[in-house]
């Protein structure tokens, strides 16, 4: 397979000179885009930890509270999705080997990003749920400008793999999830003007629309239809994507490979029937859950005992934080499912203790999962996005760092160690439903955060002040002065 | 040097190799991949180097397709063989066949990286 030649011919020949001829980079979007989500990612985790470091009651007291979905919605839309569709953005094109479809919306998507999700969790925060659906709507029309392009990059690649089909389903559930999102907030709103005679003809349509919805979900039971919104975003979204794009990433890390093909694709197949299933029998609180649940612990199964056989044959011994990070997160899938498949008991009712083990279950899937598992990539993404914009056209001409040269590896374990504790002990004063534990935990989490940031700081210097050096022997570094 | 026959030809000696082209091998080797730290060269990404009339021709390929460094690394070659003195052209040919193993590493490139 030969992919697209490049080709420079010098048109003005001075010997020794670099010609004015400029040799062809990347069709790679503009590195400005991912990192802006990327670091207004980081920004909402960092206000998101903050705010639970001074409210710690809100991980120990039942989570249907106003407050709790605020600070959910933060971490899941405000650091979670930004991430996510940031790497979308630069990797999905590279992954499936084209070019992002348009720039230009990309761009257009990232404002109205922010503004919507402040304005949801503002809104969340003061439980104004009409509110909620309209800055809900704005977000919905960014994700529909995010699927459109993504979608459309999806539809350049030359050949559909694993990893793309599993990132195409895992954007289905992300449209999923967010029509679910808008049903629960017009559920829970009220329409007085519906029925007026003197409101404008098409927003009637819509409000009757609206309130047919709200009418259609007093149905359901209202945590239900909550809990079923929420596995659809973290497990149909993010726990698929993070499979999906470990199957490219840990074998290109490590020097590895996927070993047994059929079992990864097991693993995605598994997984999107599991979503499936557990979405309708949450929703529908039906009997069948834990056979819903044992589905995804089936499919997870699959992708651990595939992780585990790419990472022991991985050619490179080292495994660095970042690949550390990602892969304890994966291991904490554990926990995670034998809770979740504990709280799929037909019949379990609503004590204290099973509250606190809900609380503990959605930590652990937000702040231990998810979080731990992009935190441990953007050790890679980010220094990658950094040198990319500092000395992608430096390559050749003078000495550039190597990625791993760019942050501390010891500020990097001290945040790993610190975030891995604060999980264990903010995980137990969910437990025990002690605040003042919570607090230490969520401290620790804090100060890991606090490394995470040290280190990124060191390597977004790299833009201010890049460390280039010249190149050995004297034509080189003549070259190096040249432009 | 890899002595499998499937891979394309490197220089083993000045001997076989043109001044001119040793010159080409050398600017290589100023091209790292900020990944791994190391130099395409030793990495055993240069498939085949050929200069015809001045201009030179460069395959190469990615420790994995879809690698998102490769654009860089075909810059870097063109920048780096653009500057040695009567090069008149550069093109760069990303093959992923016969696709990379850690095989085609040089000694230096394994005990630089860690890679078995």
């Amino acid at each position: 397979m030969v992919s697209s030649p490049s080709s420079v011919v010098a048109p003005d020949l001075r010997p020794g000179r670099v010609t004015s001829a400029s040799p062809s980079l990347a069709q790679a979007p503009d590195v400005t885009i991912p990192l802006r989500y990327l670091l207004t990612g980081l920004g909402a985790l960092l206000i998101g930890v903050g705010t639970l470091v001074v409210r710690p009651e809100l991980v120990t007291q039942y989570h249907y509270h106003q407050h709790v979905a605020a600070v959910t919605h933060l971490f899941v839309l405000g650091f979670i999705l930004s991430i996510v569709t940031g790497a979308t953005y630069q990797l999905a094109p590279v992954v499936l080997e084209t070019t992002l479809h348009s720039e230009r919306l990309a761009r257009w998507h990232f404002p109205i990003h922010v503004i919507s999700v402040g304005g949801m969790v503002v809104s969340f925060w003061v439980w104004d749920m009409k509110n909620v659906g309209h800055f809900g709507s704005g977000l919905a029309l960014g994700v529909g400008f995010f699927l459109w392009n993504v979608g459309r990059t999806l539809g350049r690649a030359r050949h559909w793999t694993l990893v793309s089909v599993g990132i195409a389903s895992s954007l289905v559930w992300l449209a999923a999830v967010v029509v679910a999102g808008l049903v629960v907030a017009a559920a829970k709103s009220t329409y007085e003007l519906v029925g007026r005679s003197d409101v404008f003809q098409p927003l009637a349509v819509t409000l009757a629309g609206l309130k047919a919805t709200a009418d259609f979900m007093a149905r359901f039971d209202a945590l239900a239809v909550m809990h079923a919104h929420a596995h659809l975003g973290v497990l149909g979204v993010f726990v698929l994507l993070t499979i999906a794009v470990s199957y490219k990433l840990v074998p290109m890390f490590l020097i590895s490979e996927v070993q047994r093909p059929w079992r990864a694709w097991t693993s995605i197949v598994l997984l999107n029937l599991g979503m499936a299933a557990v979405f309708l029998a949450i929703l529908l609180q039906s009997r069948w859950k834990p056979l819903a649940a044992l589905l995804v612990i089936l499919a997870l199964g699959f992708y651990g005992t595939e992780l585990r056989a790419i990472v022991r044959a991985r050619r490179r011994r080292q495994l660095d934080w970042g690949l550390r990070g990602f892969l304890t997160a994966q291991l904490l899938l554990i926990p995670t499912a034998i809770l979740g498949l504990a709280l799929s008991w037909p019949g379990l009712t609503l004590t204290e203790l099973v509250g606190r083990l809900e609380n503990a279950y959605g930590f652990l899937a937000i702040l231990g999962v998810v979080a731990f598992s992009i935190l441990g990539m953007l050790h890679k993404i980010l220094p990658f996005l950094v040198w990319f914009a500092a000395y992608s056209r430096e390559v050749g001409r003078s000495k550039t760092p190597a990625l791993h040269e760019m942050a501390s590896p010891r500020l990097q374990a001290v945040g790993y160690a610190a975030w891995l504790a604060g999980l264990a002990v903010t995980l137990a004063g969910i437990l025990l439903a002690s605040t003042s534990l919570s607090r230490a935990g969520l401290v620790l989490l804090a100060a890991g955060l606090a490394f995470f940031f040290a280190q990124a700081l060191q390597v977004l210097r790299h833009l201010v002040r890049p460390q280039l050096q010249p190149l050995p022997g004297p034509s080189r570094i003549q070259r190096a002065s040249q432009p | 040097m890899n002595s499998q026959s499937d891979l394309p030809p490197q220089p083993t000696a000045a001997s076989e190799t043109s001044s001119f082209e040793q010159e080409i091998w050398n600017a290589l080797r100023f091209v790292i991949d900020p990944e791994l730290g190391v130099n395409i060269v030793d990495l055993g990404l240069i498939y085949h180097v050929q200069v015809v009339e001045r201009e030179v021709h460069v395959v190469m390929t990615v420790t994995t397709p879809g690698c998102p460094m490769e654009h860089s690394l075909t810059f870097g070659i063109e920048t780096a063989v653009l500057g040695i003195e009567g090069v008149t052209g550069v093109h760069v040919t990303v093959v992923h066949e016969p696709p990379w193993s850690p095989a085609m590493m040089s000694p230096e490139g394994r005990a630089a990286t860690g890679i078995r």
